[in-house]
């Protein structure tokens, strides 16, 4: 009889794991805590740096899980030695689990002083994506945005709201939405204020270089202090231009907030087995950062994607083929 | 007239002296040095009513010490015995010793070593009496010290989780302190056993040692124990004012002055050392630290900044890393104004301002427009919890209040944050400009939502004519005179006092009022005066983020505690912090209000 391995999360990293898994001759279940498989991607309109489509990238993992035991609307309460605790008190019983449960979106409104959820033109990256993906962006009152900013590092290194990492992704988000806006709205000016930029992935330089040179795109570096809605309901924001060290205010018809990654609120619970740790930013902690990043301490648990750590959609996906690997090698011995 | 000396009493009387010329030194350079205007408040005092108060007060406290009883009776017991006690030893001792020494001149330390001196101890009805009395007074003295050393032992049971780390100076004191009264009741028991005292104490225990180890033993064991009794008198006395100990005498006088309304202030002064000495160690400020109890400093509470201060070691880091939230100040028995002497602290330490830093504080820097009647002035904090001032708006219109915005369109710090770094010159030039602007634009009342500037402007800015409110007031005041209605519904509250308002400003009633006219209000356990800091104070300059939010955590944690399905506080500031950690929605009284208003 085969062996069964629990992959808690079917976003992406854990529908590759799952696939994988399958593909070894191990038997996965996926419980997903949603009602369909995809995770974030669900949301997301086109991936960095190459526009395409998110549906493209899920559908090519979904024709991959065709007879893989999937449990959708079902969260995992605590991991077991022996397997995994549903929240209904049920425990799975399996000889491994891979996790895979993800990021959580940091929650802009904890940063008052921009005003999402106050004015009605702030958004968050999240937003925009839905907006694309629905195909209606505009201003709250339905028009044409002619100015445009957006803000970078919102919950990210930022040590007011407890989260000290960089959650990398953000940056090439930031400038990959602003050069959709400007295709949608090419009279527009759009503003990027940063503190720094960083673009670590293949052709994410390029791509930061093509929004300046050919899309017009502004970069200003300064992060923006306060914001305040005016009588017709634009955004105020004021910054600093760090660069030439001018303080500024601007007048925008969107603020979009480029959100960051918060660990996983069920990492702390999952932190009970005393196999799992957590980075002080409580992300789980691998056993080691090396070769055996996605292994914990625990012999029979092991992670793939952005559990660990920020990672963009293409780190997560050969992230689950390491963790079925490893998952299938522990099998063996 | 009989020869009241001999050799053994030396060691006392050089202790005695030197108590006494270092105490007058000090208490004479500590006066001279103080501002004409602090003396001037002295000699106007003196012949007032106050003198009679402040004499009624150093019983109750320097003897009776009634503070602390209210933290822990027993702790209240252990303090009263030693001090009143001992008091009572010295007071009753001279009558005994002025009624039963013969010769006309007795010399005021015979009664010290009465029963030395005594030829025949009770001798008389009144002899036997005062012997009787005088053995219960030990007696008394003896189980505090008794308490004090099982206080050492388990100080959990006296009503304190942590005690003082005492230097080696106060141990040293401190142990001469424990052995004067055994050392004492040792000496005097051994003498009276050879004159054949029957006092209770005393007499029965010095037969007992006669009758045990010989007449011969106990005189020669007499003489060591004189000498041992003197010799630890004396060294407790020469330790006495460079010790904790200096606090007996130093409260005296800091009674009397502070009757006379002689207070620290944001510059240091003479007076403080009255302060600063007045501290006893007690580490009853110890528990209360929100520091030390989350955060896990243990170095810089007011007991361990006062001693630093006082001998001159204060490290900044000690000065600035103090959240003068005020827990400790409201327990300290001795009533010492630990918030100003820490902000006093600072000054030496603060950097002097570039003579340019200021220049932006020109007429170009009032972006406001208008006169009105009231002002508001939102400050910084509330500028960044926009929640908050829609919120005022929205109470500004529902009451139909012609406002005038100090800062809506950006404006000039209050100048609190400077002040409580200790930059008090540049923190005065912004006040100035806030108050010239006040004046420009004709408020008569000025509201602010910043619990923050809300202290500054009272106590700092002397806005003469012009009345300042916090929110919290002016919304109750609006639901008073009907010029806005709440509507009460059925949410449950748990209401946080801000630092500020509350211990700050004496704010505790109106925030609860308002909310009550809302729904239920469930109270914390720590509230009002023991109400927790949410850490995030802007005082403590010294705190990492991470030992903020354990202290925020804290707090959180506690408000969760009651249920209540919203937190409500009246600092944005304060919002911020626990908004950080609670489980409940957070929220600011005016947005309460403004949830609540009604047609």
């Amino acid at each position: 009889m085969s062996k069964r391995v629990i992959v808690i999360g079917g976003g992406v990293a854990g529908m590759q794991t799952a696939a994988t898994l399958a593909g070894l001759g191990i038997h996965p279940v996926i419980i997903e805590k949603g009602d369909r498989l995809g995770g974030k991607l669900l949301n997301w309109h086109k991936l960095f740096p190459t526009f395409t489509p998110a549906g493209e990238v899920l559908d090519t993992l979904r024709r991959q899980l065709k007879d893989v035991e999937i449990m959708t609307n079902t969260e995992v309460k605590r991991i077991e030695q022996s397997g995994v605790v549903l929240n209904d008190g049920r425990l799975l019983v399996s000889d491994a689990v891979v996790v895979c449960s993800g990021f959580d979106i940091f929650r802009a409104e904890i940063k008052e002083e921009y005003g999402y959820g106050i004015y009605d033109n702030v958004y968050t990256t999240v937003d925009i994506e839905r907006m694309l993906n629905e195909g209606k962006v505009h201003t709250a009152d339905g028009h044409i945005p002619e100015r445009i900013a957006f803000l970078h590092c919102v919950g990210s290194r930022d040590e007011k709201v407890g989260q000290k990492h960089c959650s990398r992704v953000c940056c090439i988000t930031g400038v990959k939405q602003a050069m959709e806006l400007k295709e949608l709205f090419p009279q527009s000016e759009i503003y990027n204020f940063y503190m720094d930029i960083r673009m670590f992935g293949p052709g994410y330089e390029e791509m930061y270089r093509q929004a300046q040179e050919e899309f017009n795109i502004h970069f200003i570096r300064g992060r923006i202090s306060e914001a305040s809605e005016t009588i017709d309901k634009r955004v105020q924001i004021k910054a600093e231009d760090t660069l030439i060290g001018r303080p500024l205010k601007m007048t925008v018809d969107m603020l979009i907030l480029i959100v960051g990654m918060k660990a996983g609120a069920s990492n702390d619970r999952f932190a009970e087995n005393r196999g799992i740790e957590l980075y002080p930013s409580h992300f789980i902690r691998p056993r080691n950062q090396f070769v055996d990043n996605i292994c914990s301490s625990a012999g029979n648990i092991f992670y793939a994607g952005t559990v660990t750590a920020p990672k963009n959609v293409g780190e997560s996906l050969n992230e689950g083929v390491a963790a079925a690997l490893r998952v299938s090698k522990y099998l063996e011995d | 007239m009989m020869n009241y000396y001999d050799h053994f009493i030396l060691p006392f009387a050089i202790g005695v002296t030197v108590l006494f010329t270092v105490i007058l030194y000090k208490w004479i350079r500590w006066f001279v040095r103080m501002p004409q205007e602090d003396r001037r408040l002295v000699l106007r005092g003196i012949p007032t009513r106050q003198t009679l108060g402040a004499i009624g007060e150093v019983f109750m406290e320097s003897l009776l010490h009634r503070r602390i009883w209210r933290v822990n009776p027993l702790l209240g017991y252990m303090h009263t015995s030693l001090a009143f006690g001992w008091f009572l030893l010295i007071a009753v001792g001279w009558v005994e010793a002025s009624l039963q020494l013969p010769g006309e001149i007795i010399p005021l330390h015979a009664h010290v070593f009465f029963k030395f001196f005594a030829p025949e101890v009770d001798y008389g009805i009144t002899g036997g009496l005062l012997g009787n009395i005088m053995d219960l007074l030990l007696l008394f003295v003896l189980s505090g010290v008794a308490l004090a050393w099982f206080k050492r032992m388990r100080s959990k049971a006296l009503g304190m989780q942590r005690t003082t780390k005492h230097v080696l100076g106060d141990r040293i004191a401190l142990a001469a302190l424990w052995f004067i009264f055994p050392a004492r009741l040792v000496a005097e028991s051994a003498t009276s056993g050879l004159k054949h005292s029957t006092t209770f104490l005393t007499g029965n225990l010095g037969e007992w040692m006669v009758n045990t180890f010989g007449t011969e033993a106990i005189m020669h064991f007499s003489v060591y124990a004189w000498w041992f009794y003197s010799i630890v008198l004396g060294i407790f006395f020469v330790a006495m004012p460079f010790s904790r100990y200096m606090h007996i005498f130093t409260e005296i006088p800091l009674i009397f002055l502070r009757r006379y309304k002689v207070h620290s202030y944001e510059k240091a002064k003479s007076f403080d050392r009255f302060q600063i000495e007045a501290c006893s160690r007690c580490g009853i400020c110890i528990d209360p630290c929100q520091l030390q109890k989350d955060a896990g400093i243990t170095n810089v509470q007011s007991v361990y900044f006062l001693r630093d201060r006082r001998y001159n070691r204060l490290t900044q880091e000690v000065a600035y890393n103090c959240l003068m939230c005020g827990r400790c100040e409201t327990r300290c028995p001795v009533g010492i104004e630990l918030n100003t002497l820490r902000l006093n602290s600072r000054e030496k330490f603060a950097a002097m301002p570039a003579d340019n830093r200021y220049a932006y504080l020109s007429s170009a820097a009032d972006r406001s427009s208008g006169t009105s009647k009231v002002g508001y002035f939102a400050g910084c904090m509330t500028l960044l919890t926009p929640k908050i001032l829609r919120a005022m708006d929205a109470i500004f219109k529902a009451a139909g209040e012609e406002v005038w915005y100090a800062d809506k369109d950006g404006g000039v710090c209050c100048g609190r944050p400077l002040k409580l770094s200790g930059e008090v010159e540049a923190a005065r030039r912004i006040m100035d400009f806030n108050r010239d602007l006040f004046r420009k634009h004709g408020i008569t009342t000025l509201v602010t939502s910043c619990p923050i500037c809300l202290k500054v402007f009272r106590e700092d800015y002397h806005l003469k004519g012009i009345e300042v409110l916090h929110h919290s007031q002016y919304i109750l005041r609006l639901i008073q005179q009907g010029r806005i209605c709440v509507e009460h519904g059925h949410n449950s509250f748990t209401y946080h006092d801000p630092c500020e308002l509350g211990r700050g400003s004496g704010i505790y009633e109106e925030p609860r009022e308002v909310i009550s006219q809302i729904g239920s209000l469930l109270e914390v356990d720590e509230n009002r005066e023991n109400a927790l800091c949410c850490g995030s104070s802007l005082a403590n300059i010294a705190i990492n983020d991470a030992q903020q939010n354990r202290i925020s955590q804290a707090l959180a944690h506690e408000l969760a505690d009651t249920g209540a399905d919203t937190v409500v506080t009246a600092c944005p500031l304060c919002k911020k912090a626990i908004a950080r950690n609670a489980s409940q929605e957070v929220k600011d009284l005016s947005e309460v209000v403004a949830e609540a208003l009604g047609q």
